[in-house]
Order: C-alpha cells, then sequence, then structure tokens
C-alpha cells in the first residue's frame, strides 16, 4: 500500500485502453465490500453525528436540538469523572502493559529450553475471551469469597479484607489490572517480533566497540523499535479507551461512577436509559481525540507497506 | 570492577529465569483459579478460608452447563454467527484484497486508507446509530444482526491482512495463467488462493477468535435469551445477588476451549498474522 506506487499506478492507465475495465472489473470486486462500508460504517458514523445533535428517544422521532446534549453533558459531574477516569484509565493500561510487555519481549527473545512453550504460556491471556477472564477476575476480587483476599491475608500483608471492586477509591485500578494482565501480551508479541527483526551484527559490532548493556538497550534496542512501539501505544490506546467489558461486567461504571468510562457511559445513557441522543453525543464527544490517534496510525500502517 | 565473561552471561541467565517465573506465574494464576473453582465443592468457592486447590473433585457444574442451564444454546448461536461472519468476510474481503493487490485503478489509495480507516473506527462509537440501523432493517433481537454487524470489523481486518498475504505470491504465476486464456476470477481461485492458504486459515482464525469474545454488540442487539451468544449469555447469569461460581466457571472453562485450541493449533499463523500484518519485519 505504498502511497507513491498507487498514485503512479492510477495514473497510467490513462494511456491504457484497458483501464476501463480495469476499473469496472476493480468495482465489482470491491462492491460488497464498499457495501459493507458505506452502509454499516459511514452512515451510522453520520447517524451518530446526527442524533448527538437531536432529542431521541428509542422508538420515538429525531427533534433538533442543537448544542443542548453536548451542553448538558459538559456541565454534568459525572461525566466529567468520565472524562478524567477514561484519561487514566486508557493512558494507565497503555504505559504499564508497554513497559511489562517489553519485558516479556526482550525475556523471550533470549535463547532457552522450552522457549516456545513458555512463549505460548505467557500470551495465553490474549487467546481466552474476555469475558471468561473478567468473570474469573470477579471472582478473585470478590471481598469474603475472593482468592486475592485471602492470599495477601495469608501472607501477613492486609488485615481486613480489601474491597477492591466497591471501594471507590481503588476500583478504577483494580479494573486496570485486569485490564494490563489481558492486553500485555499483545505488547509482548508484537515487540518480540520488532526484537527478533533487530540484526545480530549490530549488538556484536557494539560488543567490540565495549558497550554496557544499558549502552546497547538505549542506543541499538530502542531506536530499532521505535516502530513498532508507536503503532502498538496507538493501536492499544484507541481499543483500550473503547474497552466496554471490563468495566461493564467488573464493576457496571460504579461504584459512585468512580470507573466509568466513556463506551460505558455511552451505553448507560443511550440504551439503558434509552436517549440516542445524549448516548451518541458522548460517543462523539471522543471523536476527535481518538481521530487523531486513528490518522496517526492509518498513515503510519500505510508507509510500513 | 569487570566482570568475567561467564559470570555475566550467569547473571543475564539468572535475571532472565527470575522475570520468566514472574511472567508465568501472573499470567497463569488466573486460568489455575478459573479450572480449579471449576471443580470445586460449591462450599470451598464460597468460604472465607479459600481452597488453593479443589478439596473435593465434582463435576457438578459442569453438569450443570451441559444439561440444565442455556449453554449449549449459547454455545450453538456463538459457533454459528463465528463461523458464517468468518465465511462471509473471507468471500468478500479476498475479492477485495486481489483488487487492491493486482488491479490497477483509480481511487485505490482512497480505498485502501477508507478500509484501514473503518477498522479502526471502534465498535463503542457505532453502536447507537447501528441499533437505529439494525432496527430499521428488521434484524433486532436476530442471529443475523450479529452476522451484519460483526462484518464491520471483520471485513475491513480480513481485506487489510489478505492485502499482506497476496502480496507475498508473485504476480507471475497468474500472469503466466491468464495469458494461457485463465479469465481473472480463475486465477484468484485457482492460483492465488491455494498458494496463500496459511494466510487465509491464520486470518480466518482471527476473525473467528473476533467474533467468539465480542460483547457490545451481542448486547445491543440480541434480547432472547435463545438468542444469546456465550459472552452475554454469561453476563446474563450476574444479576442475582448470589452469583453461581462454580457453574460461571466451569461455563468459562467450557468457552475458552475453541479460542484456545485455535490460538494452540494456530500459534505459527497467528504469530507469524501479527507480524505480517503490523509489523514488517
Amino acid at each position: 500500500m505504498d502511497l507513491k506506487s498507487a498514485q503512479i499506478e492510477s495514473t497510467t492507465p490513462a494511456v491504457n485502453p484497458m483501464a476501463k475495465q480495469e476499473n469496472r472489473l476493480a468495482f465489482f470486486f470491491l462492491l460488497p465490500t464498499l457495501i459493507i462500508l458505506f452502509g454499516l460504517v459511514s452512515y451510522p458514523s453520520i447517524l451518530a453525528i446526527i442524533y448527538s445533535f437531536s432529542r431521541k428517544l428509542v422508538g420515538g422521532e429525531a427533534s433538533f436540538v442543537g448544542l443542548a446534549n453536548y451542553i448538558e453533558l459538559f456541565k454534568n459531574s459525572i461525566f466529567q469523572k468520565t472524562v478524567w477516569n477514561s484519561v487514566v484509565y486508557t493512558f494507565g493500561s497503555v504505559t504499564v502493559k508497554l513497559f511489562l510487555g517489553l519485558g516479556m519481549a526482550l525475556v523471550l527473545n533470549q535463547s532457552f529450553k522450552f522457549r516456545n512453550v513458555f512463549r505460548g504460556l505467557l500470551f495465553l491471556p490474549w487467546a481466552i475471551p474476555s469475558l471468561t477472564a473478567c468473570l474469573t477476575w470477579k471472582l478473585m476480587y470478590d471481598a469474603n469469597a475472593g482468592v486475592f483476599n485471602y492470599i495477601l491475608f495469608k501472607i501477613g500483608l492486609i488485615k481486613d479484607f480489601i474491597y477492591w471492586l466497591s471501594d471507590a477509591d481503588i476500583a478504577l485500578y483494580s479494573v486496570m489490572a485486569l485490564v494490563i494482565w489481558k492486553g500485555t501480551p499483545f505488547h509482548g508479541i508484537m515487540l518480540l517480533a520488532g526484537l527478533q527483526s533487530i540484526p545480530d551484527e549490530l549488538y556484536e559490532a557494539a560488543e567490540v566497540d565495549g558497550a554496557s548493556v544499558f549502552h546497547k538497550f538505549l542506543h541499538i534496542t530502542l531506536p530499532s523499535l521505535k516502530d513498532v512501539i508507536i503503532i502498538v501505544y496507538l493501536l492499544s490506546s484507541i481499543w483500550t479507551f473503547h474497552s466496554f467489558q471490563f468495566v461493564y461486567v467488573l464493576t457496571g461504571g460504579g461504584p459512585s461512577h468512580s470507573t466509568q468510562i466513556f463506551p460505558v457511559l455511552s451505553y448507560e445513557l443511550g440504551i439503558a436509559n434509552m436517549r440516542l441522543g445524549m448516548g451518541a453525543a458522548v460517543s462523539i464527544i471522543s471523536v476527535p481525540f481518538i481521530f487523531i490517534l486513528i490518522i496517526l496510525l492509518t498513515r503510519k500502517l500505510i508507509r510500513e507497506e | 570492577m569487570t566482570l568475567t565473561r561467564q559470570t555475566k552471561r550467569r547473571y543475564q541467565k539468572a535475571v532472565t529465569f527470575i522475570a520468566l517465573g514472574f511472567f508465568l506465574i501472573i499470567s497463569l494464576f488466573p486460568f489455575y483459579w478459573m479450572v480449579s473453582t471449576s471443580f470445586k465443592n460449591s462450599q470451598e468457592i464460597y468460604q472465607i478460608v479459600q481452597s488453593l486447590y479443589p478439596k473435593k473433585f465434582v463435576l457438578d457444574h459442569y453438569r450443570y452447563a451441559v444439561s440444565n442451564s442455556m449453554f449449549p444454546i449459547y454455545m450453538r448461536n456463538s459457533i454459528l454467527v463465528a463461523l458464517v461472519t468468518t465465511a462471509i468476510s473471507i468471500f468478500v474481503s479476498a475479492f477485495a484484497a486481489y483488487s487492491i493487490v493486482r488491479i490497477r485503478f483509480r481511487g485505490k489509495a482512497v480505498v485502501s486508507r477508507g478500509i484501514i480507516f473503518s477498522y479502526l473506527i471502534p465498535p463503542a462509537l457505532l453502536f447507537i446509530p447501528l441499533f437505529r440501523v439494525v432496527t430499521m432493517l428488521g434484524l433486532y433481537d436476530s442471529l443475523l444482526s450479529l452476522i451484519v454487524t460483526y462484518l464491520t470489523f471483520a471485513t475491513p481486518f480480513s481485506t487489510w491482512m489478505l492485502i499482506g498475504y497476496f502480496r507475498t505470491v508473485p504476480k507471475e504465476i497468474e500472469e503466466a495463467a491468464m495469458i494461457d486464456g485463465c479469465s481473472r476470477v480463475g486465477a484468484l481461485f485457482r492460483i492465488l488462493f491455494p498458494l496463500s492458504l496459511p494466510g487465509i486459515a491464520a486470518v480466518s482464525l482471527f476473525v473467528f477468535t473476533r467474533c467468539w469474545n465480542e460483547f457490545l454488540y451481542a448486547m445491543v442487539f440480541i434480547t432472547d435469551e435463545r438468542n444469546k451468544t456465550i459472552p452475554i449469555g454469561l453476563q446474563g447469569l450476574l444479576l442475582d445477588d448470589m452469583y453461581l461460581w462454580g457453574e460461571l466457571m466451569a461455563m468459562s472453562v467450557l468457552a475458552s476451549i475453541p479460542p484456545i485450541l485455535i490460538y494452540i493449533f494456530g500459534q505459527k499463523w497467528v504469530v507469524g498474522g501479527f507480524v505480517a500484518g503490523g509489523v514488517k519485519a
């Protein structure tokens, strides 16, 4: 998908008599995809924008209300909390995932016996359905019947049981722990692939010059991984920001909205409270920020090809 | 103080093994807990003094899951939706990927960009308007609504990945066949497809897994118990005050088996797939 060659390829058909046939063939081959993209992605996106400017209840007619939804949201303290939560939730989780993923990748890049088996085991959290991970962690976090409290109590680290999911001060971090556990393997896989593409000669040459481990890491490893890190960080941020299951299943957005994040708020307002206009407005507000990430990422991925 | 090479290497090995142990424990403990709870007698599950392993091994929860609950229906629905979505998206995206890789046409750059862009638009943004579209199409509360909406992320994704795989097949083979009179479609099915089968298999596995795990659309578009897929079926069992943890864990284990099997057997394809689609080696 090199932009330059695509442009060159699209200008030469002017001299090519087969160009019209080619264009038509491509159109037919692309038709199903285009129908899906226009009917189920573009059209709904526009609809979302329209709804955000309307008062629309499920089953009712949409009436234009201008910026009323947005104004109501910005003045609402729950919404303000949601913004802050989403920022902490997204950037906190993704950053930790990146560090842990890098650690995982560095470990798996060494050669040792049964490395492939261990690699398979370390990446397992990514393979299971998110819902089963959510249920398992919900059980482990249980205040009374949860194993986390039991183990911490047994080894003497805590005296009273911790209310992992019902204490408003720590609930968000509890959910983030699950998000990090589930998502680190993805970072690990990508960074490992990046590490494995670094030629050994670079390291060998540095060793000959007497470079220390830190020096090699800072001046060879990290710069070589720059592109992978950027792609992974952007992708992970988009996905994490919009992750719905973890918060919804573990806490439902509570307690006292301390774990409320954009997608869950959007669902609560739009579907649970049947105010589609408000739900859409919540989604749309997050768009400018996500848009920037998506555009940066699209550009980076196209350039990579 | 300079360490000898041997000491350095031993030190490095020790650090590696400690780190490996740390990651292993953290990655695997929840799995252990899920599986062991599914075999634990209910009393052991709910008491404050947790048993770190099932003192009494019971199969009751699995029996409940398989014969006393809606779980088999959830599973049937999940399999149906995932299989059909995967099949349709592979078929549709093969043609789209072929166009982008093998045909010269105007607007190719726009289309390529549009496809990647669409893949990155999160379901969490689209679910509200899609709710309206699904209702308009009369698909609300049907498995078809899921198949149709899952295509919104399955098709761009598989197109993007297939583009990467198709690119690795030299076009000379198809060109030779076309000189011999083979049609474009024929070349696609009889040459390109077979040669990129590993890639197609990898993409199918990815898409299947993605559909299997999907939660939000299923939540919004399905209400009838008989139409629920596994994720929302299980989540629906969390409504009462006292959760049936043993049963939930047994169902979770069963629900995790297909993706884990796919992961184990497709491992070389799956990891390779990430590399081809995401990181150019």
